[in-house]
């Protein structure tokens, strides 16, 4: 597995950073829809810039899940659509987690 | 010409996606100039242009404008000049000066889709951080960023989904019955 400290370049995390920070500010001014709309963006971006990097399983992740991502930022208009995508992303998400970091099944 | 005026205010879009060929400084004095002919409230005149075609400044634009998709080869900086409002008394509560913006916005849009340029507006800026990057004297305060280059193909751009309307859909003609 890599090194954390090899996934990003400091220039790398210095964006990422502005770009969290400046939306933090300009939240306030958008409409409330937009913030969850950032927090996607930048959680692309991330897994943009690493992807190369990763190990294969989280790589996998990415692959896997950028086809539904990008489908989201297209539908943001809808509702009810981009919740359900984004749900769909978020138990992708958890289903990694619990494979990487879960215990042994209980019971 | 009516025909040819209407056409380009129907076919623009906006553009999120650009490629990383250079916008013409030539083109970019005409989107200026037309700029400058986009109708302001009492012919106030307070929007003041920050041309920006530098790359490492558009970076730095980018890096705080989390609402900009694109990376434009060129961007327009749209401020409000205070000094220029309080010259004509304006009140700092009217808001006459957001329509000059849209109005100046709008007329530049249509200027670089007119030069077969892509543009699209950013509006979602952290705007303190706009003024440091820029080094903006006291009296400008920026409100919208005009993004232009030259747009990637359709099948790159991001689709906005909408509900297709048309004027009909918003339109009521007249006065509303009491019923």
């Amino acid at each position: 597995m890599p090194d954390a400290t090899t996934l990003l370049t400091e220039d790398e995390v210095i964006e990422l950073f502005a770009f969290l920070m400046t939306s933090a500010r300009s939240q306030l001014d958008d409409p409330c829809a937009y913030a969850s709309m950032r927090l996607l963006t930048a959680a692309e971006d991330l897994r943009d810039r690493v992807i190369e990097r990763v190990g294969p399983e989280a790589r996998e992740l990415f692959e896997q899940t950028r086809p539904t991502s990008a489908f989201a930022q297209t539908h943001t208009n809808d509702v009810a659509v981009y919740t359900a995508t984004l749900d769909e992303l978020c138990a992708a998400t958890a289903r990694f987690l619990v494979e990487r970091f879960g215990g042994p099944d209980v019971g | 010409m009516a025909e040819a005026m209407l056409d380009l205010i129907a076919t623009r879009r906006v553009v999120r996606v650009m490629t990383d060929q250079p916008v013409a400084r030539e083109d970019l004095e005409r989107i200026l100039d037309a700029g400058r002919w986009a109708p302001t409230g009492g012919n106030v005149r307070s929007v003041r242009f920050v041309a920006v075609v530098d790359a490492p400044t558009l970076r730095l634009l980018r890096m705080v404008s989390p609402g900009m998709f694109q990376r434009p080869a060129a961007a327009i900086v749209l401020c409000i000049d205070r000094d220029a409002l309080e010259a004509e008394r304006e009140s700092r509560t009217d808001p006459t000066p957001a329509y000059d913006i849209g109005t100046t916005l709008q007329t530049m849009l249509l200027a670089a889709h007119a030069l077969g340029l892509g543009a699209g507006p950013v509006s979602s800026c952290a705007w303190a951080a706009v003024s440091v990057v820029l080094n903006l004297p006291d009296n400008l305060d920026p409100r919208m960023i005009v993004c232009i280059g030259h747009a990637a193909p359709p099948k790159e751009q991001l689709p906005m989904r909408a509900p297709k309307v048309t004027w009909r859909d918003l339109t009521h003609w007249e006065r509303f019955s009491d019923a």
